[in-house]
C-alpha cells in the first residue's frame, strides 16, 4: 500500500473519522454530456444457430439461395452464406429501414424515372415478401422448382433474368426488388460491420485489404507499400 | 493501513475524553484591530469569491448562485454544501465579520459546531484580514439574499467532534508570511497557490489521517501529486516527467486561462477549476502562480515516471511488425486524435508524450479518461470543449490496463505499467460497468 493511504478504503474501515477533509476533492455532481452515449449498440455478430425472424422458411431458403449465387463461396474469398449475411438480411427487416419508417410513403405513387428515386409504396418488408414469392412462382412455372431447388448454373440464370427485367409480376417490378433490394442489402451485409450480423470475422475486409473502422491514416498516406495490419471493428476487435 | 486504524482509534479515545473540552469553545480568529476601522471593497471581495472558487461547491445548477446544495458523498454520508447567502434563516447573514473569519480560518460556525475539513479552511487560513474583510462585504452586501433551505446532514454528530482534535494535530491556522527574499509577484503567487486558490487541496498527497502532508512551500511534498477517488491530481512541482519542470511559465499561465497548454489539458475536475476561477483571474495573477510554481523543486524522484523523447515507438509501428496488444489498441482507438507518435495536434488534441497526467505516479486519471472520456473547459481563450468519447464500453480492465501502459512507455514516456486490477478499482470508483460480451 501507498503512503497516501487509499482514501475509500480507509473511511469504510472508521467511520467516526475526523478526517472528512478529504471530501474536499470527491468529485462533485459534475455535468454530465451526452459522451455515454457514443457507446455503439451492443454487437449481434453471424450465430451459427441464428433463427430467422422475418422471414418464413420458404423465404429463408430463398434468401440463402440468392446469398450463395450474387456473391458465392469461391477463390477470391468467402461467399456471402459463410458470412452470415442472411441473418443480417432477417435482422434488417426488423429494423426501421424494413417498415420504411424514415421514408415519405404516402402517394401520389407514380412510376418515375430513376433519377427520382423510389417511388413504390411497397416497404422492403413487403418487397421480400411479394418479390420472393413472385421469383418462385416463376421458377416453378418455368422450371418446375422454387429457385432454392435449382442448381447453381439455373440460379444464375434466373437471377439475371430477374436482374435484366425479363421476369414479370403483377405485384411489382422484379427488376428494383433485385436491384434496390436483395443485390444492394447482400452487399451492406457482407461489406457492413460484423455488429450487424453479416461480415462475420471481418472476413470480407480481410478479402479486399480494408482496414476497418480505423479513424485515420494520416501516417501511413506517403508509405508506398501496402497498409500492413489487419482490419478493425466498430467494437474495437481486431482480425 | 493498519497505521491508519490505530491513529484513528488513538484519536477516538482520546476524544471521548477530551469532547467536553473542545467540543464548544469558540477559537479567536485573532483579526487585526485595524480591521474595524476599515472600510472593505465589495468588488474587489467578488474577485477574492472568484480567486477562492466559492462557487465550486456553494453554488449548484438550478439553485441560486451561493445557495449551496452540492453532495459531497462519503461513506459516513453526504456532505452539503451550505447557503452562503446573506439569508438570515438559512445563509450567513447573522454572521459578525468574526464570525466569518472563525469559519474561514478554523471551520468552527458562530454556534460552536465544526464543519467538516471538506470546506478548505486549511488553506483559507493563509487568507489576510483584508481579503477576507472583501469577500465578507461582498457576500453581505453583492449576493442577493436566497431562503434555500440547507440540507438535513447526513455525517453523524459524532462524526464531527473529533474535528477539533483532528484541527489541534494538523490544521496550522496561521497567515501567510511573505518572503522578503523573494519578489513581489512570486509572494503573490504563493499566497494565491497556499491560500485561496487551495490548490493542494487536490494536489498534495494526504497521510493517514487525511491531512495534507505539507500546507506550504517547506517541503518537496507540497503539491507533488495526489491520489483520490478514482483521480490522480498530477504534480505540479519542477520534476521533468510527471511535474512541471518542462513547462515555462508562460505554459502554465496559458493553462490556467485556455484549460490547454503546448504540453497538456487540464482533466476532471480541473477543468471546472479552470472554467470558473483560473480564466477570470487577472494575467498578474495568473502570471504569480505559474512564477510560483516553477520555483518549487522537484518532488524526491524515486518512484517517479522519466521521459527522454524517442521515435522508436512510432518505427515499430510503421515497420508494420508491432504486435504489443497494447500497441494495436492505441492504433485501433487512439492514434487518430493522439497521433502514432504521441504528439496529438496542438492545444486541439493533448499530446501524450511527456504529459504529467499520462506520467502521473498514480495512473487513475490516465485509466479515468480512457474509461469514461474527458472534455476540456470552454473558456473565454479557447472556447471549444474539445472532447475524447469513453471507450469503457470497448475495453475490459486488461485491455484498458494494456493500453494504458502503453500510453506510460512510449514515445519516451517511462513511468510503470498498469494493472488490470487498478483499471478495475477505477471503475468501481466511477460506477462504470465492464463490457458486456
Amino acid at each position: 500500500m501507498s503512503k497516501d493511504t487509499d482514501r475509500r478504503a480507509f473511511l469504510k474501515g472508521s467511520v467516526l473519522l475526523p478526517a472528512l477533509g478529504a471530501a474536499a476533492c470527491s468529485p462533485p455532481a459534475t455535468h454530465q454530456d451526452d459522451l455515454a452515449a457514443s457507446a455503439p449498440a451492443a454487437a449481434t455478430p453471424a450465430a451459427a444457430d441464428y433463427k430467422p425472424a422475418f422471414f418464413t422458411p420458404a423465404e429463408w431458403a430463398f434468401v440463402q439461395a440468392a446469398c450463395a449465387r450474387l456473391i458465392p463461396n469461391d477463390a477470391n474469398g468467402p461467399g456471402a452464406l459463410e458470412l452470415g449475411v442472411p441473418q443480417f438480411i432477417d435482422r434488417q427487416m426488423g429494423t426501421p429501414y424494413g417498415a420504411a419508417a424514415a421514408w415519405y410513403m404516402q402517394g401520389p405513387f407514380f412510376e418515375g424515372k430513376p433519377e427520382f428515386g423510389y417511388q413504390s409504396q411497397l416497404t422492403p418488408k413487403q418487397q421480400y415478401r411479394l418479390g420472393i414469392r413472385a421469383i418462385d412462382a416463376w421458377c416453378a412455372k418455368t422450371h418446375g422448382k422454387v429457385l432454392a431447388d435449382l442448381d447453381a448454373k439455373t440460379q444464375d440464370d434466373v437471377l439475371k433474368q430477374v436482374e435484366a427485367g425479363k421476369v414479370k409480376s403483377d405485384d411489382l417490378p422484379l427488376d428494383v426488388f433485385f436491384t434496390a433490394f436483395l443485390l444492394k442489402n447482400v452487399m451492406e451485409g457482407y461489406f457492413g460491420d460484423p455488429m450487424y450480423g453479416g461480415n462475420r470475422d471481418m472476413a470480407a475486409w480481410k478479402m479486399i485489404g480494408h482496414p476497418g473502422a480505423r479513424a485515420d491514416f494520416l501516417e501511413w498516406v506517403d508509405k508506398p507499400a501496402a497498409y500492413p495490419y489487419g482490419p478493425v471493428d466498430l467494437h474495437g476487435r481486431q482480425a | 493501513m493498519k497505521r491508519a486504524a490505530l491513529l484513528v482509534l488513538a484519536l477516538l479515545v482520546a476524544a471521548g475524553a477530551a469532547v467536553a473540552v473542545t467540543g464548544r469553545s469558540l477559537p479567536d480568529p485573532k483579526v487585526s484591530p485595524a480591521i474595524a476601522t476599515r472600510t472593505p471593497d465589495p468588488r474587489h471581495g467578488a474577485y477574492v469569491a472568484v480567486l477562492g472558487d466559492c462557487a465550486a461547491c456553494h453554488s449548484v445548477p438550478g439553485s441560486p448562485d451561493l445557495a449551496g446544495g452540492l453532495a459531497l458523498p462519503t461513506p459516513a454520508g453526504p456532505v452539503w454544501s451550505s447557503n452562503i447567502t446573506p439569508d438570515k434563516v438559512h445563509g450567513i447573514g447573522v454572521y459578525s465579520f468574526t464570525d466569518f473569519a472563525r469559519l474561514m480560518r478554523q471551520g468552527v460556525r458562530p454556534n460552536g459546531e465544526r464543519v467538516l475539513p471538506a470546506m478548505p479552511y486549511t488553506a483559507y487560513a493563509k487568507v489576510s484580514d483584508e481579503d477576507l474583510h472583501d469577500l465578507y462585504a461582498y457576500l453581505m452586501q453583492a449576493v442577493p439574499a436566497a431562503p434555500t433551505a440547507n440540507h438535513a446532514d447526513g455525517v453523524l454528530w459524532f462524526a464531527r467532534w473529533p474535528i477539533g482534535l483532528w484541527n489541534k494535530a494538523f490544521h496550522d491556522d496561521s497567515r501567510f508570511a511573505a518572503d522578503p527574499a523573494k519578489g513581489a509577484s512570486w509572494n503573490r503567487g504563493a499566497y494565491l497557490v497556499q491560500g485561496l486558490a487551495h490548490c493542494g487541496t487536490c494536489h498534495t498527497p494526504r497521510g493517514p489521517a487525511f491531512q495534507e502532508k505539507a500546507l506550504d512551500g517547506r517541503s518537496d511534498l507540497f503539491l507533488s501529486g495526489a491520489r483520490l477517488d478514482g483521480a490522480s491530481p498530477i504534480n505540479l512541482r519542477g520534476n521533468t516527467a510527471d511535474g512541471l519542470g518542462r513547462w515555462s511559465a508562460d505554459d502554465i499561465a496559458e493553462l490556467l486561462a485556455s484549460g490547454r497548454s503546448a504540453h497538456s489539458a487540464v482533466v476532471g475536475q480541473m477543468g471546472e477549476v479552470v472554467a470558473h476561477s483560473t480564466q477570470f483571474m487577472t494575467d498578474a495573477d495568473r502570471g504569480a502562480i505559474a512564477a510560483y510554481l516553477k520555483s518549487l523543486s522537484p518532488a524526491p524522484e524515486s518512484g517517479r515516471a522519466t521521459f527522454a523523447a524517442t521515435a522508436a515507438s512510432l518505427d515499430a509501428v510503421m515497420s508494420g511488425k508491432q504486435t504489443d496488444p497494447g500497441a494495436l489498441r492505441f492504433m485501433n482507438s487512439c492514434s487518430a486524435c493522439h497521433r502514432l507518435n504521441g504528439d496529438g495536434a496542438g492545444r486541439a488534441l493533448p499530446s501524450l508524450a511527456g504529459n504529467p497526467t499520462v506520467l502521473a505516479q498514480h495512473p487513475d486519471t490516465l485509466i479515468a479518461v480512457i474509461l469514461k472520456g474527458a472534455r476540456m473547459p470552454s473558456t473565454a481563450a479557447a472556447p471549444s470543449p474539445m472532447a475524447m468519447p469513453p471507450f469503457g464500453w470497448r475495453y475490459d480492465d486488461r485491455e484498458v490496463a494494456e493500453v494504458a501502459s502503453y500510453v506510460r512507455q512510449s514515445w519516451g514516456n517511462g513511468a510503470p505499467s498498469v494493472s488490470a486490477g487498478q483499471v478495475r478499482a477505477v471503475r468501481r470508483a466511477l460506477g462504470l460497468a465492464t463490457p458486456g460480451r
